[in-house]
């Protein structure tokens, strides 16, 4: 095999998981991998002088919406998107459509254009596990991985209402990994989705769910302990009760002190943390949530931070989509009760500056991530494209490194909302090195996965290398290079080559003896049979997909 | 001779509790009296070639004369498109490179359920939300013939995560499903006699009488309806707009995902399209994820130009729009429409009785009889994996695709 050794030189290193903070420091690549240096014998085949030039790792997306039916649905519904973002195929590229639902090369050739090499869809349903991967086989270039929702099927309610012992509890969640190919699972309003096809509108953390009589506490808590039990990668993945209800601060917090100290990772918090404050019941609960995960430090967190402008909001929570309904512009919306395990819905929005709801809920995100003091507990997400796309992350990122450019993009909100704020007061600007933590190595720590997010020994020789601008948007928005698995994909925004990344599931164990009734449970509920649920790895490699199994070994829980 | 368990390819139900018996090939149901699947498997395949002009070849010169005709032609439409996820995806490959356009055989009726969702969205369920929690189930004018077991796994299921004792099934349409008629003794049933332009009319009258306090129905069916509707926990409605009267079908379609939005005000309600033959609904999701449009989407100008009207099969071929028609059909023998002033080509199973008809016939396997496949069921949200369980040397579809692109590929270098 011939054996190619990069070297790149010159380039100024931010990489918090080795703690290299913008020290220029030389990195050699060799079989898409960082080595330490070429062994005695071995000639440098390339050599890249990045004088002048910033290099971080890949990006990591903890929490993007890119594939499966939700994603498709609002592809459907929205035609009028779709036409004003049309792009042209070429030699190399396909031809595409959309931005918030953009189609799924594109997904792609973006994330890689913005220096992301690895994006994880948040919200698989079961039943829907299938047809999500094989969608993603057509996202070229980005590592990908699955969350599994669990917390509203049916067969696990069930369990829970009999008071099942936690152990078959595991099995079950370590079946449902194994056969979704999922990286981690994810609840999603625990049992409100299921409580909704049962006509409850709403769900509290301690309210009963009418036909299990079992609580969203309760679910909570055993699937978070399952994760643990299990020393899954990822530790449980939350999307809270009343989502995007004035006053869910309160929900949000009992959920922090319902784990008990026990990891757990609250996603897109900028839509639980308001409280119901003011002439207008809308007000800022960012402090008081920002002020409890720093007193937890078992709590991370990705923000879903809104940006203005039109998009679509995608979301496996049934309930709180169809309470928000009544809000989609343009006026039409999808819902979908979905195979006893979840649902879907689909509300287009559009967010406005102007409105003081909207405008708040801008100030809150940022709020959040500039109170919540740990960079490597909060990550940087748009909850894709539920608050913004992905494409809006080098402003975000301009929005938290620039306070005089914050403030004039403050001056222009709504003014009941900057009286409302405290985001003026905050003088905090995030560094380079935060946002490689934000961006890079805080998702790759509580994803589990050890050869991405940095570019020590071993790591994959993912690598961004951005120009060094004073104008932070202009300097993310467009890296000057992007090298993936080795193999420079990307030089001054024109995509180089294509190709696909790899696939990353959890390899759990699990007692075969949930077969039997899980087995039973599909013959005569589900009018299918068990063994077609179950994903086969033939059937992702007949679509070409190269999985990367991460062992449940985290001992760090 | 075994007996294996087979996954049915011949429906968007895609039934996975068919025992089949294989006997050198010959396939038999051993627990189903489905007509489809009875029907689909009697045909015995005696030949296999590929044909040119009308002249017997083998299949790389008939792959090789594609690759030629799409390199020179001006402008080509993907037709019929009976075919699974990676067919669809070898075709779109070929599509978006190459400038062609894309339909399908079910597009005309299918058409309208999307453009209702495109103006209005929708709720909707899938198949066993149907069949376990559903009190309630209207079905709008659904016979069944398109998917023959639906209401044997998922209407009439005995076993039922909920235990629903007292389900109530009213079917309003004109032509009544014989499975309801046989079993009427058996099951609740309510029938309530109508054609297309009174159900339309009916509907609006639901919808009336619920969004209004003052307006109390006077037609007993309607008020009897309305208190079924209220008093129902968890319903569902589906409908067929095959089966409804064309000039209304998309007004009917529209006002039922109107009537189901009304309802969630008070309890809980949703729908299920039931069109989806050939497998368009396999079709169209991979166009929407790849390509951002649904299906009757054109790529002559580098990018994806979605229209209904405008890129019509039958449009583009009675205007000669196109000069070259590929027809795909791995899945039964479906009539094509044939313009001889344009070059027709047929990638078709091997009994198709039109297949000396084309310019090329190239003969393909079905997805889950002759190769591994992929197909999603009518809900959208389960694709299913289906196995190979015959061998007799045919190529799937996305195996001659791929070599179409390849010969096309090689003759620009």
């Amino acid at each position: 095999m011939l054996i190619v050794i990069t070297k790149l030189q010159n380039a100024r290193i931010y990489d918090p998981i080795n703690r290299i903070n913008g020290k220029i420091k030389d990195l050699y690549i060799k079989n898409g991998h960082i080595i330490d240096k070429p062994k005695h014998g071995e000639r440098i085949s390339r050599t890249i002088n990045l004088k002048n030039k910033i290099i971080m790792a890949g990006g990591i997306d903890i929490h993007s919406h890119i594939a499966g039916g939700k994603v498709n649905l609002a592809r459907l519904l929205l035609p009028e998107e779709h036409r004003k973002y049309l792009y042209s195929s070429s030699e190399k590229l396909r031809s595409g459509s959309g931005l918030g639902t953009c189609s799924s090369f594109h997904i792609g050739y973006k994330y890689v254009k913005l220096g992301y090499t690895a994006v994880f869809e948040p919200a698989v349903l079961p039943s829907n596990a299938r047809s999500a991967i094989i969608e993603m086989s057509d996202i070229p270039f980005i590592d990908k991985g699955t969350y599994t929702v669990l917390s509203n099927d049916d067969f696990l309610l069930k369990l829970i209402q009999k008071k099942t012992n936690q152990k078959k509890i595991n099995d079950y969640v370590a079946w449902i990994l194994h056969s979704t190919k999922g990286l981690g699972i994810k609840i999603v309003n625990p049992g409100g989705i299921n409580a909704f096809k049962f006509n409850q509108r709403a769900l509290d953390l301690d309210e009963k769910n009418k036909k299990y009589g079992i609580t969203p506490r309760s679910i909570l808590k055993v699937l978070t302990k399952s994760l643990i039990d299990l020393k899954a990668p990822h530790p449980i993945h939350v999307h809270g009760c009343n989502l995007g209800v004035p006053g869910n601060v309160n929900t949000t917090i009992k959920q922090i002190s319902a784990v008990e100290g026990k990891p757990m990772h609250l996603t897109h918090i900028q839509y639980h943390s308001y409280d119901n404050k003011g002439d207008k019941k809308f007000s800022s609960g960012a402090n008081l949530l920002a002020e409890n995960i720093n007193k937890n430090k078992n709590i991370t967190c990705d923000v879903g931070q809104i940006m203005f402008g039109q998009t679509v909001t995608a979301s496996a929570d049934t309930m709180s989509q169809y309470r928000n309904h009544h809000f989609a512009h343009p006026k039409k919306w999808i819902c979908a009760d979905i195979e006893c395990d979840a649902g879907c819905g689909i509300v287009p929005f559009e967010y406005r500056d102007k409105n003081f709801v909207n405008a708040l809920q801008w100030a809150i995100g940022l709020e959040l991530f500039l109170l919540i003091k740990d960079p490597w507990r909060i990550y940087l997400t748009t909850d894709h494209p539920n608050g913004a796309a992905f494409t809006a992350y080098p402003r975000l990122i301009k929005l938290l490194m620039d306070k005089s450019y914050r403030d004039n993009e403050f001056e222009k909100i709504n003014k009941e909302a900057q009286k409302s704020s405290v985001l003026k007061n905050l003088k905090r600007e995030y560094s380079l090195y935060d946002i490689a933590i934000l961006t890079r190595a805080g998702p790759a720590k509580v994803l589990g996965l050890n050869n991405i997010g940095h570019l020590g020994l071993g790591a994959k020789a993912n690598i961004t290398v951005y120009n060094d601008k004073k104008d932070k948007e202009e300097m993310f928005e467009k890296p000057f290079m992007v090298i993936k698995d080795g193999e420079i994909i990307v030089k001054n925004g024109n995509i180089q080559k294509v190709f696909n990344g790899k696939f990353y599931t959890a390899e759990t164990d699990y007692d075969k003896g949930i077969e039997k009734e899980i087995k039973s449970y599909f013959e005569k509920y589900m009018g299918r049979r068990m063994e077609n649920f179950k994903i086969q790895n033939q059937e992702l490699w007949d679509y070409g997909i190269e999985t990367e199994n991460i062992k449940c070994d985290r001992n760090d829980y | 001779m075994k007996n294996l368990n087979f996954t049915c390819p011949f429906c968007s139900l895609l039934c996975d509790d068919i025992q089949l018996e294989v006997k050198e090939n010959t396939l038999k149901p051993l627990n189903s009296k489905c007509s489809i699947l009875i029907n689909s498997l009697k045909k015995k395949i005696n030949e296999q070639f590929s044909i040119i002009n009308g002249k017997k070849k083998n299949i790389s010169q008939a792959i090789n004369e594609l690759s030629f005709l799409i390199k020179k032609s001006k402008s080509t439409l993907f037709a019929g498109m009976g075919t699974d996820i990676k067919g669809t995806r070898a075709a779109l490959d070929i599509i978006d490179k190459y400038k062609c356009i894309i339909d399908h055989f079910s597009s005309d009726t299918y058409v309208k359920n999307l453009k209702s969702m495109q103006e209005t969205g929708g709720f909707f369920l899938t198949l066993s939300e149907l069949k376990n929690r559903s009190d309630t189930i209207i079905i709008f004018q659904t016979s069944d013939d398109v998917l023959p077991r639906l209401f044997e796994k998922y209407i009439f299921s005995k076993d039922t995560i909920n235990n629903l004792k007292k389900r109530k099934v009213v079917f309003i349409g004109s032509k009544v499903p014989q499975f309801l008629y046989k079993n009427k003794k058996l099951i609740n049933v309510e029938i309530i006699k109508l054609d297309s332009i009174n159900l339309l009319n009916f509907i609006s009258s639901i919808r009336k009488s619920i969004n209004s306090k003052d307006s109390e129905a006077k037609d007993k069916k309607i008020f009897n309806l309305i208190e079924l509707l209220k008093k129902t926990k968890y319903g569902s409605i589906l409908w067929s707009i095959s089966e409804l009267q064309g000039d209304v079908s998309d007004l009917i379609v529209n006002e039922i995902n109107l009537l189901i939005q009304d309802l969630n005000k008070f309890t809980r309600f949703s729908g299920l399209s039931l069109s989806g033959s050939d497998h368009i609904l396999t079709v169209n999701e991979v166009l929407l994820w790849q390509t951002g449009f649904p299906i009757r989407t054109s790529f002559a100008n580098g990018f994806p130009i979605h229209d209904i009207e405008q890129f019509s099969t039958k449009k583009l071929l009675d205007n000669k729009e196109v000069d070259l028609a590929i027809w795909i059909n791995s899945f039964n023998e479906k009539k094509i429409i044939i313009n001889k002033k344009i070059k027709n080509v047929l990638i078709g199973i091997p009994n198709h009785p039109q297949k000396n008809d084309v310019d090329i016939f190239i003969p393909v396997g079905t997805p889950g009889l002759d190769h591994n496949s992929h197909l999603l069921r009518v809900d959208k949200v389960v694709t299913m994996p289906l196995k190979k369980v015959r061998n007799i040397s045919l190529q799937s579809v996305e195996q001659v695709l791929n070599k179409v692109k390849k010969g096309i590929v090689n003759s620009d270098n």
